[in-house]
């Protein structure tokens, strides 16, 4: 047994001790079902699933959580502090043994990292990843406790029951691998499904395959997210639906742009042109200032940020598409892909060059134009505007090789007067000819 | 004077009304999707969007009318004759063009000073007239990978993931929207700078009178400028 585990007593008790009514847990449960994608008529069966599945047990252990921080902000754990139903306090009270957090643990230094290693050794834990894995300098880029972070990633995943990914740096690198991307940022997924192709990470009782990873992006991650996340882990003891990407479906199905409170103005035509404008005073769109909200899947609108007091389209700024992410590659991170924010497309990188790709294209617009009006010029000094030159008698090619021809010189050439377009009936005739050519020719 | 005559059967009226369907589509297609990328008009954006996918449906429908009719329907293989064979074969290689790629490029290049003999379409044209349809359903392919009702579609998404996110589908759908821009500049340009004939066959049905070409022996046989002929024939 981890000497490091939390154990509970009774639900009452627990709730008792917490301080936590019974009417505050019932809207913690609602809002967990609300994460969750389920009807509210489910809340007595979310209310029954945690006092069983989770408190309700005598004695028994709850399900120890390593948090490991790379390279981040902090945001997300900061952000995750600010979570409003349940607390923080009751998640990681409650919920789970938080056995590791950088940020959020007492302890530190040694007896810390011993506590992790003893969780590892355990099994059965879930692993939560915040920030990006550096590769950089060998994997010096990133070092914590003097060990490489791409060896502590490796050796807590190995034994983990999932991986879930918090915020869009530890989903594909984020912002850290924005070009050019020197310190090697690189997201778990494709780390971790390189590594194993290479021999170097086995997951344990995997059979070949990658732990289960759950990807949450968003810059930082939304703690409501995380919770539901983390509640449907514990509660139905099986991953979220995912989608292709590893995201759970449910968060990451749709468009900002279709439940974004200002869609009204976007169908009317109302836009936002320039900041401090009337129009913004209005509250119109902010597609035409670069909103990425058609292009970015998150439900940002609905579940809002600090206590779904607000979020970025209602307090005024256009979306900047911080949970678009990929994470089979660095390139593709909401940094690369988005920026210059306020533009309605990112840039293209050709080299060390950026440019907008409507630049582009209508300098290449620009260019074919001005070459047809110069070739038009040429048609013009040649001749060949009324009517084009006059035909060649033969074609070049059938006049160098004779014997495969298809036509001879005509012993009149054009302008003369003489009519050979035929009676209906020798048309008819010449087409079956033409018809039984046209055979041979296809053939060759 | 070089023309060819100009005949109806080298575009019967179907055609001429799908041309006329696919130059609605293609500038209505363009002009709203610039103001969905960039809503310089205030004020038509739910407008635009209906239109344009309004026009990509119809634009579509169009494509495949005109392929399947292409199987049907006869229309003359070169121009000067009103001899018809299937519609396919002008734009399937044919004996009438072989060998003549390097001279249609030499004459466009002012390096040829004769024309090119050739059928009804050089060959240029016709390789630019073969990769139209294609082109056009890669571009409604990204847009149905960008179209809400179709993006979640096992395909589209896969197509999306693929390169990257909406972002560069956005970039393609609008690259390949400006390939149309240069095509639609080119087609113009070439079909009127030697004279307004084709544009009078293409949008009016009227003809022309000009030299005449066999397509049985693959060359230039006379001319025809006679009322009386016209009446004859037609």
């Amino acid at each position: 047994m981890v000497e490091t585990q939390a154990n509970v007593a009774r639900l009452d008790e627990l709730l008792e001790r917490k301080g936590v009514t019974r009417r505050r847990f019932l809207e913690f449960c609602g809002a967990i079902a609300v994460s969750l994608g389920l009807s509210e008529a489910l809340i007595p069966t979310v209310h029954e699933a945690i006092a069983e599945s989770v408190i309700g047990k005598e004695t028994g252990a709850l399900t120890p959580v390593i948090w490991l921080e790379l390279a981040s902000c902090t945001g997300c754990t900061e952000s995750f502090a600010q979570v409003d139903t349940p607390d923080v306090a009751t998640v990681v009270l409650e919920l789970i043994s938080l056995n590791y957090s950088e940020t959020l643990s007492a302890g530190a230094g040694f007896s810390l990292e011993e506590a992790k290693e003893q969780t590892i050794e355990a099994g059965g834990y879930l692993v939560v990843i915040e920030g990006a894995l550096m590769e950089g300098w060998d994997g010096n880029a990133l070092r914590i406790a003097n060990e490489k972070g791409t060896e502590i990633v490796k050796h807590a995943c190995a034994n983990a029951k999932a991986v879930i990914c918090a915020g869009s740096c530890a989903v594909d690198g984020g912002w850290q691998a924005g070009y050019p991307n020197p310190g090697g940022a690189i997201g778990i997924q494709s780390f971790l499904t390189r590594e194993q192709a290479a021999g170097s990470f086995t997951y344990k009782g995997g059979d070949g395959n990658l732990p289960p990873i759950i990807n949450v992006p968003t810059c930082p991650a939304n703690p409501e997210h995380m919770v539901a996340v983390i509640v449907d882990v514990l509660l139905v003891g099986k991953l979220p639906d995912l989608n292709s990407q590893n995201k759970p479906s449910l968060i990451f199905s749709q468009y900002i742009h279709d439940n974004c409170p200002r869609r009204g103005h976007f169908e009317n035509g109302e836009f936002v042109y320039q900041f401090g404008s009337e129009e913004e005073k209005k509250g119109y769109c902010l597609y035409a200032m670069g909103c990425k909200g058609p292009q970015t899947k998150n439900n940002c609108p609905i579940v809002r940020w600090n206590r779904r007091v607000s979020w970025c389209v209602e307090a005024g700024a256009p979306c900047i598409g911080c949970a678009v992410s990929d994470p089979a590659t660095t390139k593709n991170n909401w940094v690369d892909l988005n920026a210059p924010f306020l533009k309605r497309f990112r840039n293209l990188n050709i080299g060390d060059i950026r440019l907008q790709p409507a630049t582009l294209a209508a300098a290449v617009g620009g260019i074919a134009a001005v070459l047809l009006v110069a070739h038009a010029f040429g048609m013009k000094a040649t001749g060949r505007t009324k009517g084009g030159a006059d035909f060649e008698r033969q074609r070049k090619w059938d006049m160098q090789h004779p014997d495969r021809a298809i036509a001879s010189a005509p012993a009149v050439t054009g302008g003369a007067s003489e009519e050979d377009n035929g009676t209906p009936a020798a048309t008819a005739a010449e087409n079956e000819e033409s018809k039984a050519d046209s055979k041979e020719g296809g053939t060759q | 004077m070089a023309h060819l005559a100009h005949y109806r059967q080298a575009h019967p009226i179907t055609f001429v009304i799908t041309h006329w369907v696919n130059l609605i589509c293609m500038v209505m297609l363009v002009l709203t999707g610039f103001i969905i990328h960039y809503p310089f008009i205030p004020g038509v954006m739910g407008a635009a969007r209906g239109v344009h996918i309004c026009c990509a449906f119809v634009i579509l429908l169009n494509l495949i009318y005109r392929i399947v009719a292409a199987f049907f329907v006869k229309s003359a293989p070169t121009g000067g004759t009103r001899e018809v064979e299937k519609d396919i074969k002008s734009f399937l290689p044919q004996k009438d063009n072989r060998h003549q790629l390097g001279a249609w490029i030499k004459y466009y290049l002012f390096l040829k000073k004769d024309h090119p003999l050739g059928a009804k379409y050089g060959v240029p044209q016709k390789l630019t007239y073969d990769a139209i349809p294609l082109l056009l359903l890669c571009i409604a392919f990204t847009g149905f990978c960008l179209w809400v009702p179709t993006s979640n579609a096992p395909l589209f998404v896969g197509f999306t993931d693929l390169v990257g996110g909406i972002m560069n589908v956005r970039i393609i759908h609008y690259f390949l929207m400006w390939v149309f821009i240069i095509f639609i500049m080119l087609h113009a340009y070439l079909a009127s700078i030697e004279g307004l004939a084709p544009l009078r066959m293409m949008f009016r049905w009227k003809e022309h009178k000009g030299l005449v070409y066999s397509p049985e022996s693959h060359t230039i046989v006379g001319e025809d400028k006679g009322e009386e002929d016209n009446k004859e024939k037609s």
